[in-house]
């Protein structure tokens, strides 16, 4: 056990499965020898070598695609997106080869995806986005979103063993904010909801840096026992997690960085609706980005983003309910 | 018709008239469609099961819409009409036929943060709670689903939510045994009808079967409350709340005879009546049994520290009404003598506010006027005890003087009755404080 940053302990993942498995690559811009935009991968050129740690160009088309042959014929490849926001040049790649290869020609596709996601920072529109639900919308891909270090080193070990493609949606914001205990040998988080505080009265439920938000605005709220579910994994999505938050507080909120239309959170409110409904005492309430491009101005970006107070808001409207 | 598109409609809602009133009923329009109206002026009279009152408009414009009316019951906050605060726009000549067209379809009230788009990432849920507070008492699916598994009718139950929702903690309340199920034990304003007086006729058992189909809150009564077969509102609601009484609480009387001399030569003193000395001499017995000045919810029972004394008054054919003398324990003789006559009389004039009638601790009913000796009031719940006081008459009674010897004497004489629960108390103790009342009234100082 040591004290990491969700980003040190993303980073001990990797090293740890390079050094474990020699099938496991890992494909990015800048990732060799500049160590990575964030330094994700800082020293692991000198220490593994460019074959296994490869400068590519900008071209997340081909980055993808490279890895989604290398994983056909066997190897674990390890995409990193320098920017969340760029998948969409490699969109076609992995949505349309990587999410029906095994449909199609009954072939694994063992890659993650690595995306550095989330805004907080004054990155402006391109730098800032959250599109994990674009990947919840296509059949064949899995998206886990870690909000704390333990789970993104676990979460990653299980990204890359897992046979099929994995968005590991890693948050930008968190990554040195966000500090925990990280045990050292490998273990594989599983694909599953995990309540980060239980209650009764009403229950958030939320992933990535959301959770942080979510367990501040509700760490006092009049008394009330107020639940947080942070949900970890979106493909698949724990319904049984959830449907049991809702059972228990009967109120929900449902908090997501994305955009709104359509977000993670859209399918969580629509579970609970469906499958949740007799247990319900309120409208299940969202919070989210309004459907606008995240402002570079930073007093604009805070306003956009699901803050504490907003989230705080929501929770006590509708435990007044 | 009136409504540009910059018009606003304010909506006008059945008022909250305390907390424990959940719905109302129009007894008259001031206004018609159309016509113009000053903010504070009086649209409506409305009544409610405790009180009657008037309901200003919130702003100034044109009444576009009456939705509810005359003799409807609807509930608190369902809009009644609503206002174009056009600031001047003259409503049309045919106006009587398009008030469906002044208004969108859109419920919204016009509260800014409800218009907030759904794009800006928060889905306000004021709206869907507006929703449910109005006509039809929603229930959510987790309230409906607890009240049918534990057999519960939910129209008994008291919301803690936004607008009196029920929410799910009320309902498991109720479950727990901890709740206010029923209006009347939450909710304790009306007393007894006198048994001294005829009851109203029955009304080939329409009446009756109405008032059992009509719950309190249910909001479906519109055709109940009509001035040819169906019992009054009040009167339905005084049914109800006895009904429920005596469901409820395990009545027993208990009397006592008491020599008046002293209150007859004192009350001729002072100028003040009989019922202020009884009201006095009671409130010094509750201090000394404070275990009837209590409340009993269920298993709930709590004293609270003042004695807040209910004074049952006749409206005459209307009924009657018990207005709560509050911290009675601090008027003298006197003081409460004025309070009586100040709430009778604000009662008969039908000035009593919501909270004129809430918070009563114990209840004293008067109806001796008429000569009647003897009754078996019913409790007030969840008031646990009530007192009648009956007609002072001249007996011939045995009286002992300080030697012992018996004499004959003509006493002015008077039968106190204490209707109890025993479900809160013993008929020990009943007795004891019909014997504090009695020694305190026969030894006020002459």
């Amino acid at each position: 056990m040591a004290p990491l940053t969700y980003l040190q302990a993303i980073s001990a993942a990797l090293r740890d499965e390079l050094r474990a498995d020699e099938r496991v690559l890992m494909m990015g811009e800048d990732i060799g020898v500049f160590g990575g935009a964030f330094k994700v991968t800082d020293g692991f050129a000198a220490e593994f070598g460019s074959d296994r740690v490869m400068d590519t160009p900008l071209a997340e088309s081909a980055i993808i695609g490279c890895a989604i042959g290398a994983a056909v014929v066997g190897m674990r490849p390890v995409c990193e997106m320098q920017f969340a926001d760029f998948i969409s040049c490699g969109f076609d790649q992995l949505v349309n080869v990587a999410g029906k290869m095994h449909y199609r020609q009954d072939l694994a596709v063992p890659i993650t995806v690595r995306l550095p996601s989330g805004g907080g920072f004054s990155g402006g529109p391109f730098h800032s986005q959250n599109p994990e639900a674009l990947f919840m919308h296509s059949p064949g891909i899995k998206v886990v979103a870690p909000s704390t270090a333990e789970d993104a080193k676990g979460l990653l070990h299980a990204a890359i063993r897992d046979p099929n493609p994995v968005c590991f949606m890693e948050h930008k914001h968190l990554y040195r904010r966000v500090k925990g205990e990280v045990p050292d040998e490998i273990y594989e988080t599983p694909f599953t909801a995990r309540v980060a505080r239980p209650g009764t009265d009403l229950a958030v439920i939320a992933y990535g840096a959301m959770v942080e938000v979510a367990l501040q605005a509700t760490a006092d709220l009049d008394g009330a026992s107020v639940e947080v579910l942070d949900l970890r994994s979106l493909v698949p999505l724990d319904e049984e997690a959830i449907l049991d938050s809702v059972k228990r507080c009967s109120k929900v909120v449902v908090v997501d960085e994305a955009n709104m239309t359509c977000a993670a959170g859209a399918q969580v409110a629509a579970l609970i609706a469906e499958k949740g409904f007799e247990d319900l005492d309120g409208p299940v309430v969202r919070v989210a980005t309004p459907d606008v491009p995240i402002p570079f101005s930073p007093p604009l970006e805070q306003a956009v983003l699901p803050g504490v107070d907003r989230v705080k808001e929501a929770c006590r409207d509708l435990l007044e309910y | 018709m009136t409504s540009s598109s910059t018009d606003t409609l304010i909506d006008v809602t059945m008022p909250q008239m305390g907390v424990s009133v959940a719905e109302g009923t129009v007894v008259a329009w001031r206004v018609g469609v159309g016509d113009a109206i000053e903010a504070e002026q009086t649209i409506c009279d409305i009544s409610t099961d405790k009180i009657d009152t008037e309901v200003p408009a919130p702003v100034s414009g044109v009444v576009a819409e009456i939705l509810v009316d005359v003799d409807q019951t609807v509930d608190v906050g369902t809009v009644m009409a609503r206002i174009s605060s056009s600031g001047g726009a003259a409503p049309s000549e045919n106006g009587s036929a398009a008030p469906t067209e002044a208004a969108p379809a859109d419920t919204a009230t016009p509260e800014p943060e409800a218009s907030v788009p759904a794009s800006s990432g928060v889905t306000a849920p004021t709206r869907a709670a507006s929703r449910s507070g109005g006509p039809g008492r929603r229930y959510s699916p987790v309230v409906s689903r607890i009240a049918a598994e534990h057999g519960i009718d939910l129209s008994t139950v008291e919301g803690t939510g936004r607008d009196g929702r029920v929410r799910k903690q009320d309902v498991l309340a109720v479950v727990n045994g901890n709740g206010h199920a029923g209006g009347a034990v939450a909710d304790p304003p009306l007393h007894i009808e006198s048994p001294y007086r005829p009851d109203p006729p029955e009304v080939g058992g329409t009446g009756s079967a109405q008032v059992a189909k009509a719950p309190a809150g249910s909001s479906d009564a519109g055709g109940v409350v009509t001035g040819g077969g169906g019992l009054s509102r009040i009167r339905r609601t005084i049914g109800e709340r006895m009904k429920q009484s005596l469901d409820t609480a395990a009545t027993c009387t208990t009397w006592i005879e008491v020599d008046m001399s002293r209150v007859e030569a004192a009350r001729a003193k002072l100028g003040v009546t009989a019922l202020a000395f009884v009201a006095r001499a009671t409130i010094d017995a509750l201090r000394e049994h404070p275990a009837l000045n209590a409340w009993l919810n269920g298993e709930d029972y709590t004293r609270p520290q003042d004695v807040n004394l209910g004074i049952a008054v006749s409206l005459g054919e209307d009924g009657l009404i018990v207005p709560v003398i509050h911290k009675a324990q601090e008027l003298s003789v006197e003081g409460l003598a004025a309070r009586i006559r100040d709430i009778a009389r604000r009662a008969r004039a039908r000035e009593l506010t919501a909270d004129d009638v809430l918070g009563g601790t114990f209840t004293i009913t008067n109806p001796g006027q008429y000569g009647s000796i003897m009754a078996t009031p019913i409790i007030n719940l969840p008031q646990v005890g009530i007192l009648d006081l009956e007609a002072v008459v001249k007996r011939a009674v045995v009286v002992t003087d300080s030697d012992g010897n018996d004499s004959i004497a003509i006493r002015p004489m008077t039968i106190l009755g204490l209707s109890w629960d025993h479900r809160a108390l013993d008929g020990a103790l009943s007795a004891q404080f019909l014997a504090t009342v009695k020694r305190r009234l026969e030894t006020l100082p002459s």
